[in-house]
């Protein structure tokens, strides 16, 4: 996975462009994208966390010059790929078994999107941290199973040190779902830190920064 | 260590967004695996029923109902839930009180993620490379590219959304419009104001 899609704190000196803002869809094949997207999540074939990771994978330089609704296409295309539903002219199209592929029906697509993908789980997974506690952030946020594998532990608070605001309780463990290892959840936490202690320099010493942190991010405060 | 092996099928296709999507689409008609009746209810969705609206209104009522503002804060998602405003990329939310002392931005720094059952879908500029990497860093000076000036006696609190969690900002009611029913406050919460981006103003015209 290449780090081009972790973007927090990058130094970039454009303005934010708030004109046409209220565009949903420039144009109409990305209507298209969205709606087949969505339509293929339903399908079984992945999880959203696996279509976040194959968005990220996508060479550095497409991820940074395509377009939002580009990048969902090229991944899409991706997943479909690896179910071999689409092929690269290498391979065969015989791993792929239409019988488990569940096609998104209109009659359901209300109900589907109402329930949507909760992440939340019954289970009590451990927990090591209370609220109000300091604690650091793991010093090296790569994947710990998967070479270059997702994680949603952004590289700006990397070994840095926070408060914990709020517990979510357990919550599908991104790193190991994107690939397939089982939801495995993990506490799940919002995480306070101060700007200053995250950029040095900063423009207000009061101002923070709160990241939602799974439970094998952190670390106790030494 | 384990290696993912994800290969990029994309490069085979046409590099032409609107050619790449037209060859997709007929790969997935010819094999049956979408419906386009389905297709076509999630443009619906999306385009014509979920919105800013939704957030609106509960923006809106949580500032005439003291006591629903508490249940609000409180116990999230089973308000939404009775609310019907729950839904995909808005299960888990979490509602964040701008104050005297606290004004709250959301972003969401690794993609794009946004609370579309209370939002819609997000603006093109939530999505820019230059929102996600610099409201981190400097919340303020993005702010000010909004046209949106805070006192000095105002912390600012971003909010990364890194996990399914999603954030609403609740917005100060503006003191011109105390008194106002909950129906007529609705048009005054803009749907930056949501996000942290604006404030609540009166609708045009007033």
């Amino acid at each position: 996975m290449s780090k081009a899609h972790d973007m927090g704190g990058r130094l970039d000196s454009r303005r934010i462009d708030i004109t046409s803002s209220d565009v949903k869809f420039k144009a109409d094949w990305e209507k298209e994208v969205f709606a087949i997207t969505l339509a293929l999540g339903f399908s079984s074939l992945w999880n959203l966390d696996r279509s976040r990771y194959a968005r990220e994978s996508l060479e550095p330089k497409d991820y940074l010059q395509f377009g939002y609704f580009e990048k969902w296409l090229a991944g899409l295309i991706n997943l479909l790929g690896e179910n071999g539903i689409i092929n690269d002219g290498t391979e065969s199209e015989d791993n792929f078994k239409k019988s488990s592929f569940r096609v998104l029906e209109a009659k359901n697509v209300k109900r589907l999107l109402h329930i949507g993908g909760p992440t939340k789980r019954d289970s009590t997974t451990e927990k090591n941290f209370n609220l109000g506690e300091t604690v650091s952030v793991r010093a090296n946020n790569s994947n710990t199973k998967i070479e270059k594998g997702h994680t949603r532990l952004p590289d700006y608070v990397k070994g840095r040190t926070g408060k914990v605001i709020a517990y979510h309780g357990s919550h599908v463990f991104p790193d190991a779902n994107a690939h397939f290892l089982g939801e495995s959840p993990e506490a799940l936490y919002s995480i306070e830190f101060k700007s200053q202690d995250l950029w040095g320099k900063c423009e207000h010493v009061e101002d923070t920064v709160v990241v939602d942190l799974w439970e094998s991010y952190l670390e106790k405060f030494k | 260590m384990k290696k993912d092996n994800l290969k990029q099928f994309y490069k085979e296709f046409p590099s032409n967004p609107d050619a790449r999507v037209k060859a997709l689409k007929s790969i997935l008609e010819k094999e049956g695996l979408i419906d386009q009746k389905a297709l076509d209810e999630i443009l619906d969705t999306y385009q014509n029923k979920v919105g800013p609206l939704n957030g609106a209104k509960i923006v809106a009522k949580a500032w005439a109902n003291k006591k629903f503002k508490e249940d609000l804060i409180n116990n999230t998602d089973q308000v939404l839930k009775d609310m019907d405003l729950n839904g995909r990329q808005g299960e888990h939310v979490v509602v964040v009180e701008n104050t005297e002392t606290i004004h709250n931005l959301i972003v969401c720094t690794l993609c794009s993620c946004y609370p579309w059952p209370l939002l819609g879908l997000p603006p093109s500029w939530y999505k820019s490379d230059a929102y996600r990497s610099r409201a981190v860093r400097e919340p303020r000076a993005v702010l000010s590219d909004f046209n949106v000036k805070l006192p000095i006696s105002k912390k600012v609190k971003v909010w990364d959304s890194t996990s399914e969690i999603r954030y609403l900002v609740l917005p100060q009611q503006p003191p011109s419009s105390n008194g106002l029913s909950e129906n007529e406050l609705v048009s005054w919460v803009t749907r930056d104001s949501m996000i942290g981006t604006g404030f609540p103003k009166p609708p045009i015209g007033e």
